[in-house]
């Protein structure tokens, strides 16, 4: 089974809530593979204790091009197609910018000189490890500047189906574009974590919508439920409107602050949020079965 | 005029809100404002002002393949040109149109050598602009639907956002980034004169703020910090980084139940950023 945890909105504790829910399967001896796919800041392993890496590979994931400037004419048709504005003209010169260029090769098609050329860039490392619980961690860095979160979230999620395991969970960056796609197309279940604020509810609907999209049904987890009950209570009513199979509330704690700063797991402390969190994962159990 | 980038690689940190705030304090001072929600999957800053997106100013389009069946010769072009996997060819069979995963480059139509595809073009997303006083002005860029590909949507809104500096006669544009460090957040960040990085008192809080730090260097953009909820964690994790890279604080916010209280009700600009000390 995969198993996507997002939110949209940062910060909100989808990370927390992920390396939660790992240890707790792993308690359970179900076979669970963690995948962090917040790869331009990844911490799962942070919260999961620490992680030591047993491999890393630099990935060459995405393309740039180049313009050969002695074979360029300076008929500005590149710069006409490029969709991401990548391409910069100064004194009749075309020159890629290459912290906007995507890689797409519009440029190369339309170019009547044979001048682009599309090169492999190298954009990220990938690390496969282990957590301090012995939970299998496959996590990638995107290189600062560099792009194709997306593509490295693709790769991430094929290396990990090889691997052979009951559930595959992947922790979702924030936002709703190309990694968090990427993260969510082919999930199963999505677990949708949000804070009663109007921020937090605003980004919900974003992720809904892409999981609607996808056709994946979803539990929601209200995180500091009671820093608001009215916006919560409202929540609740939008998600069993939108065919919730559960919806699971998190007390604020100023206490998980200090946990995270000592790199606790929740798991491992005496907090509410432990007993509330143990409660999301018999609720996911059931879903699951 | 002076543009600042608020940023942070780690989600939930206080972008939106330092951003505000700042933004209200310049006006205090008298400065005339433009502040850009470069957020554009999550835009929250509206939210936290408790008003509306505004009006629409701009509908972003973008290329979207649509394959015309009668010209297409099932060569197989177009899907090698497609570097997005947004197009797959059954066996013997057109192309089909994979429209979430299209980052509406045109490679597809570039590359085909009949004709077969159309642009069956699409709206990304919108502009909005709300004038939340005489003196502050915020411009919000939102997609629409699922979109791949969002920094080419924040480009726009920096165009948008631009125009509306000169007009206003703006003093400062501040832009409220996205978390983490990809394509839309690199795209806010290109050409600001300085950045704001937010970070929070706690080993995620330190490690993402080293990688918003490194992609800050690469743009080569000059950065101040914002601590913020500095009494919740351990302050000296981000201190000792801040001394050995010599990153100068620009605020050091104390948690506020009062803060807090704000945000969730939405109205962050009764906070107005009492007694806060701004070294920027």
């Amino acid at each position: 089974m995969e198993l996507v945890i997002l939110s949209g909105k940062g910060g909100v504790g989808k990370t927390m809530i992920a390396s939660s829910l790992a240890l707790s399967f792993q308690e359970d001896n179900r076979k669970v593979f963690c995948l962090d796919a917040d790869v331009d800041a990844p911490n799962l392993h942070l919260w999961l204790g620490g992680a030591t890496w047993q491999s890393k590979k630099e990935l060459s994931l995405t393309l740039k091009a180049q313009i050969d400037q002695k074979k360029c004419i300076h008929c500005g048709k590149c710069q006409g197609v490029c969709f991401f504005e990548a391409i910069d003209e100064k004194g009749n010169i075309f020159k890629i910018n290459p912290f906007t260029c995507e890689g797409c090769g519009a440029c190369k098609f339309v170019c009547p000189a044979g001048a682009i050329n599309l090169k492999k860039q190298k954009n990220a490392l990938f690390k496969k490890g282990k957590s301090k619980t012995g939970l299998p961690l496959f996590s990638a860095q995107l290189f600062p500047g560099e792009s194709g979160s997306g593509k490295i979230v693709d790769f991430l999620k094929e290396e990990a189906c090889k691997q052979s395991c009951d559930v595959l969970l992947i922790d979702a960056p924030a936002g709703t574009g190309c990694p968090v796609i990427a993260a969510v197309k082919d999930a199963d279940f999505a677990l949708l974590v949000t804070e009663p604020t109007p921020s937090g509810f605003a980004d919900l609907k974003q992720a809904h919508e892409l999981i609607g999209a996808f056709k994946i049904p979803f539990g929601l987890v209200i995180n500091k439920f009671d820093i608001h009950e009215e916006n919560t209570e409202q929540m609740i009513v939008w998600a069993k409107s939108h065919q919730v199979k559960f919806v699971s509330k998190i007390s604020y704690e100023k206490k998980v602050f200090q946990a995270l700063s000592n790199l606790t797991p929740i798991l491992d402390t005496d907090l509410k949020t432990k007993v509330e969190i143990e409660a999301i994962y018999a609720n996911l159990k059931k879903v699951c079965q | 005029m002076r543009t600042i980038a608020v940023t942070g690689g780690k989600g939930g940190v206080g972008k939106s809100t330092i951003a505000i705030l700042l933004a209200l304090r310049l006006t205090k001072e008298g400065k005339r404002v433009v502040l850009m929600d470069a957020d554009v999957e999550c835009p929250n800053d509206y939210l936290l002002l408790n008003t509306s997106l505004g009006k629409k100013i701009e509908t972003i389009k973008a290329f979207l393949p649509k394959i015309n069946q009668e010209k297409c010769i099932k060569c197989g072009q177009c899907v090698k040109a497609c570097l997005s996997n947004a197009l797959f060819q059954p066996k013997g069979k057109p192309p089909v149109v994979l429209p979430e995963l299209c980052s509406h480059c045109g490679a597809c139509q570039l590359a085909c050598p009949t004709g077969a595809i159309e642009n069956n073009e699409q709206t990304i997303g919108f502009i909005y602009e709300q004038n939340i006083k005489d003196d502050l002005v915020l411009l919000t860029g939102q997609t629409k639907g699922i979109v791949e590909e969002t920094g080419p949507l924040v480009g726009k809104l920096k165009k948008a956002a631009s125009k509306k500096t000169k007009k206003i006669k703006a003093d400062f544009l501040i832009i409220d980034t996205a978390a983490g460090l990809h394509c839309p957040v690199i795209q806010a960040l290109l050409g600001v004169d300085s950045a704001l990085l937010v970070t929070e008192s706690t080993p995620l809080g330190l490690h993402d703020l080293k990688l918003s730090f490194e992609l800050t260097q690469e743009l080569k953009i000059p950065v101040k910090v914002v601590l913020n909820q500095v009494d919740l964690g351990k302050p000296e994790l981000i201190d000792s980084f801040l001394e050995e890279k010599k990153i100068k604080t620009a605020l050091r916010m104390p948690y506020s139940k009062d803060l807090v209280d704000h945000y969730a009700n939405g109205k962050l600009i009764d906070f107005e950023g009492r007694n806060l000390k701004w070294s920027l």
